[in-house]
């Protein structure tokens, strides 16, 4: 997989950032200068909610609201799909979503998102980091902030995984002053489990082990003289990449039964989705599962009718397994998008970016299920009723799984709070 | 159709009928009496080609995507993403429809009448295309060969065939008697994806040379970004007997963002084709555009004036446009 993802307008998605250091095998060579994570305890806002997962499942480019979550009809601005009715009574959504309007009992609806910016790559870090960022300061991403949220020190897994085509274990920027221990870590649905993952060829176990003793031991002996967090990131990696090769089952989704594998589907999405599945039961603290390409300033009806069907059917089915499972009631399910579309109908047919008045929707652990947090116009142009933004969303979120997004990190001696201070969560969807 | 000179280099506007609402396709009346166009209001517009005056035919409950009239133009018959197709009685002048047949599960994306009448076939996102009786509105046979959505019809002039093109550029030619698909066509060139997801292009058009020496699809190529509509609109044509693929007909002399939603023959041989806000002229066979007469607005379908004097464009901005083709 490439590491630069272009949206079709133009722009270069966020993923540069977060992805150009890839290649590089759970080195830890993004170790941010800095910051001592290892040497200090777990800052006192953060509370600790066992078990729990969050799924993010992301829409890159901005699904259209009104092909979604939000749809209008006969007005202009209202394109040619039809609502229908869910599981909920009162509640509709678009008719490219028959599954999922199945499922809707597990899930809410945020229908008033407002914000202000229309380019992909910063309004994907918006969402992502729940920050208005106009200084120099990053902040940490969704991911990195419930891994540490919801760490365990003998976890054997990355807290923070996201599912990528030919994902091979390779570590994202997106952690911040959290450290590299906590960004993502790319994984793929391959057939046979994790790529690259097995010893080469010519090389046993017992010689494998014999390295290791002695990288541990020079490290060890170098660590008597020298400490930082960098080393002891560096280090941890090469531990969590051994437990990685050890678990690499986990990540070979034809171990699932054909009946399962069939229902999920045989799309990419749907592949990713069983491996997400997988990693929930496992515990991992936070996935993230992308479905790439929403970017519709052309076309936007013709390819919405294909988009939504490939993502509506898996998800509807990933739910449903979820809940089977027993498993929605520990995990919150999060279909995020970096904003929405335009309510004007472009010559091409296409919508283009509208960050005035959007929509996402959740499933799952924390909220209220079946709920709908505020209202948009009939045209769909203006929100009009409980107007939210990211930094609402960040808290909510975080609050769903049982962290205190009112807390504090403690990093270096520095605090930072867990979400914006000058917000708080969407009280009336929280559970 | 007579054989009127034209010259479409001295083309010029004749006439302008506005509405409101966008509009995605439009016919003459073979009488040359009205012209009418599908809305994205979920309406038909009929107009009096002389007097302008402009009549709604309300019955759809979703974009009217296809009309098409029976040779005699008593009745005309309109498509759309309900799903329904509605026939009109035209000599009556009634607003409401005559018959209206669900004819499909999704949107019905095209509809096509048979040169004697007696046929009309639609067909839509339920991939079948499916031959209804003219007289009476019943469902006479079911045609199931395409593995993706069709787009277009045409039915072969004289003759008891169909040729149907899908979104993958495959065109069927079926003979309708009992559904034999007699042969295809592979009009692959003009189609694309997004992401392995989504198909783009395809066979959007269909048309017959006058003398009926080939078959003509109409749509895209060359695409770069699809979803940012970077495109080339393009006609690919058939040996109709050998069934040889012949050069490509686009415009070379000026980059266009493009989709040829139609291209239409003059009875005199000439290619006519949309191109967004441009119509191109070809001589007959020729790969490049010898004129192109510039519009105001996008152009999503368009057909000649039985006279053969005028062309009628369907336009993004509401309006239905009337070019005179001659000086």
């Amino acid at each position: 997989m490439s590491g630069f993802r272009y949206q079709p307008c133009g722009t270069i998605d966020h993923g540069i950032a977060r992805r150009q250091f890839m290649g590089e095998f759970l080195t830890g060579g993004a170790v941010m200068a800095g910051t001592s994570l290892f040497s200090h305890p777990v800052g006192a806002g953060e509370l600790v909610s066992r078990g729990r997962s969050m799924v993010v499942v992301y829409l890159n480019g901005g699904i259209s609201q009104f092909e979604s979550w939000d749809p209008k009809r006969d007005v202009e601005t209202g394109g040619p799909f039809r609502e229908i009715s869910t599981t909920v009574p009162g509640v509709q959504i678009s008719e490219l979503l028959p599954r999922t309007a199945q499922q809707m009992h597990h899930m809410a609806l945020i229908r008033s998102i407002s914000t202000d910016l229309d380019d992909h790559g910063l309004a994907n870090n918006l969402v992502r980091s729940g920050r208005t960022t106009r200084s120099a300061t990053e902040y940490p991403e969704l991911g990195a902030v419930v891994a540490r949220g919801l760490e365990r020190a003998d976890f054997p897994l990355p807290g923070h995984i996201t599912t990528m085509v030919g994902g091979a274990g390779g570590r994202a920027n997106n952690a911040a002053y959290l450290g590299p221990s906590y960004a993502s870590v790319g994984v793929g649905a391959e057939q046979g489990g994790i790529v690259n993952a097995q010893l080469p060829d010519g090389m046993t176990v017992a010689v494998d082990s014999r390295r290791h003793d002695w990288r541990r031991f020079v490290n060890s002996r170098h660590r008597s003289r020298v400490q930082s967090a960098e080393m002891d990131a560096y280090a941890q990696s090469y531990e969590q990449a051994l437990r990685l090769m050890e678990k690499r089952d986990l990540f070979d989704i034809s171990r699932e039964s054909v009946a399962v594998q069939e229902a999920y589907g045989k799309s990419e999405f749907g592949r990713q989705l069983l491996l997400a599945r997988r990693l929930v039961e496992q515990e991992v603290p936070f996935i993230e599962v992308q479905h790439a390409g929403w970017d519709f300033h052309h076309n936007n009806f013709e390819f919405h009718l294909h988009y939504v069907a490939d993502f509506d059917g898996p998800f509807a089915c990933f739910l449903g397994d979820l809940a089977e499972r027993g498993l929605l009631e520990r995990t919150l399910v999060i279909v995020m998008t970096e904003f929405g579309r335009t309510p004007g109908i472009n010559a091409g047919y296409g919508r283009d970016h509208y960050p005035k008045a959007w929509s996402m929707a959740a499933a799952g652990c924390g909220i209220q299920h079946g709920a709908v947090i505020g209202a948009t116009d009939a045209k769909g142009v203006e929100v009009t009723e409980r107007k939210v933004d990211h930094r609402h969303l960040f808290h909510t979120w975080l609050r769903a799984v049982g962290i205190d997004s009112g807390g504090q990190f403690e990093i270096g001696g520095r605090k930072f709070p867990i979400a914006d201070p000058a917000f708080g969560p969407i009280e009336e969807l929280l559970s | 159709m007579s054989e009127v000179t034209v010259d479409p280099k001295a083309a010029k506007l004749r006439r302008d009928y506005p509405y409101t609402a966008r509009l995605l396709c439009c016919r003459a009346d073979p009488t040359g009496h009205y012209v009418v166009a599908g809305a994205t209001d979920s309406t038909v517009q009929r107009w009096d080609v002389l007097t302008g005056e402009r009549v709604p035919l309300v019955g759809h409950e979703n974009w009217v995507r296809s009309v098409a009239f029976s040779p005699d133009g008593r009745l005309l018959y309109s498509g759309g993403y309900d799903g329904r197709m509605l026939c009109w009685d035209m000599l009556s002048g009634a607003v409401s429809p005559l018959r209206t047949v669900t004819a499909h599960r999704g949107w019905l994306r095209c509809l096509a009448v048979s040169t004697d009448g007696a046929w009309v076939a639609s067909c839509g996102n339920d991939r079948l295309v499916k031959i209804w009786s003219a007289a009476d509105g019943s469902l006479v046979r079911e045609f199931s060969g395409h593995v993706d959505l069709p787009y277009s019809l045409q039915f072969v002039p004289g003759a008891g065939e169909l040729v149907s093109g899908d979104i993958r550029g495959n065109v069927l030619h079926w003979r309708v008697a009992d559904g034999e698909v007699l042969r295809s066509f592979d009009a692959g060139g003009m189609f694309s994806h997004v992401g392995d997801i989504a198909p783009f292009g395809g066979a959007i058009g269909l048309s017959f040379s006058p003398d009926r020496g080939r078959v003509t699809v109409s749509g895209l190529h060359r695409v770069s970004n699809a979803p940012a509509g970077n495109r080339r609109g393009v006609a690919m044509s058939f040996d109709w007997v050998t069934g040889e693929k012949l050069p490509l007909q686009e415009c070379r002399q000026k980059e266009l963002d493009a989709t040829m939603w139609r291209a239409v023959y003059h009875p005199g041989g000439l290619m006519i084709g949309v191109l967004e806000k441009e119509i191109g002229f070809w001589h007959p066979g020729a790969e490049d555009v010898f004129h192109l007469l510039t519009t105001p607005d996008h152009i999503f379908d368009c057909d000649l004036h039985p006279s053969g004097t005028d062309l009628f464009t369907a336009h993004f901005d509401g309006h239905l446009r009337c070019w005179q083709l001659q000086g």
